[in-house]
């Protein structure tokens, strides 16, 4: 539970880096809200390979490698937009490095979400 | 002190062998697209012809086929000790990889030359495009490269 909150927590955080990048009076432009259509899709590589090798033998790899392939895309696109709008100066870098650290927050959030609420299916004993 | 490190101590409840396909995934993924906004960001700071020729686009294209053909067989379709044949049958499998690794390495050199050809022998004063065009086809190509050869498919669970 303490883990849900945390996690809303970091995540709120990520945002507020996300809008203080937009919304401050020294930058004003909203482009870089874009980057939130690449946080929504990040997931989804991941939860189509689990769906399609459901029932398949052991941890049948090739379709979860190639979703680990396109998420690893997908965040390096979130961290390359910022940087492509900045150089043509449509953001400035300041906005940029915003942008970039609410990114950041954000994936871990992400990342953290299934740490946490991942291992349900999982027989592993290490869990500590 | 020490209590509070003892719940960090993680590098022995992750297995380094077997995360090593998933590794080798992240990795390929980071170099692969990587390259790819290289290339975006050039056109869009050099949008003119005169600056960036829109064809040298050709290359990264061509590399991104020759990577999706080196990795569509795996290796044990190609060794022929695979369970089931493929549409093209160990011979078919040995061929479509060739073709894969020529068309890659074809765009490898292809890239060279249009840096050296195109912005370093005509002396142009902005030369970034081509050294954009030479990373994102480098960068392509070792993407592939590790995405081919870094995953084993040893599934000895």
């Amino acid at each position: 539970f303490t883990a849900l909150v945390a996690l809303s927590f970091s995540g709120a955080i990520g945002l507020t880096f996300l809008l203080l990048g937009c919304a401050l009076e020294d930058y004003g432009v909203y482009w870089p809200l874009f980057v939130l259509i690449f946080h929504a899709i990040s997931p989804i590589p991941y939860f189509i390979a689990k769906r399609v090798t459901y029932d398949s033998d052991a941890t049948s790899s090739a379709c979860r490698e190639l979703a680990y392939f396109f998420t690893t895309g997908i965040v390096v696109s979130a961290f390359g937009f910022p940087v492509i709008l900045a150089r043509v100066a449509v953001i400035k870098w300041g906005a940029c490095g915003l942008v970039l650290a609410g990114n950041a927050v954000i994936f871990l959030t992400i990342q953290g979400f299934f740490l946490v609420f991942g291992r349900e299916d999982d027989f592993s004993w290490e869990r500590w | 002190m020490s209590g509070f490190l003892e719940g960090l101590r993680c590098s022995e409840c992750i297995d380094w062998g077997e995360k090593r396909n998933t590794i080798a995934s992240i990795a390929a993924g980071v170099l692969f697209f990587t390259g790819w906004w290289i290339i975006i960001d050039a056109a869009v700071i050099y949008p003119t012809m005169e600056e960036f020729n829109h064809s040298y686009h050709a290359c990264g294209v061509i590399a991104t086929i020759a990577f999706l053909m080196i990795n569509a067989v795996s290796n044990g379709q190609v060794r022929g000790d695979s369970y089931s044949e493929g549409c093209l049958g160990q011979t078919g499998a040995r061929i479509w990889l060739f073709i894969g690794f020529m068309l890659a390495f074809g765009s490898l050199i292809a890239s060279m030359w249009i840096l050296f050809g195109g912005y370093v022998a005509k002396e142009k004063p902005i030369v970034y495009p081509g050294i954009a065009v030479f990373f994102q086809n480098a960068f392509i190509f070792f993407g592939g490269l590790v995405f081919k050869f870094g995953r084993t498919e040893d599934l000895w669970q």
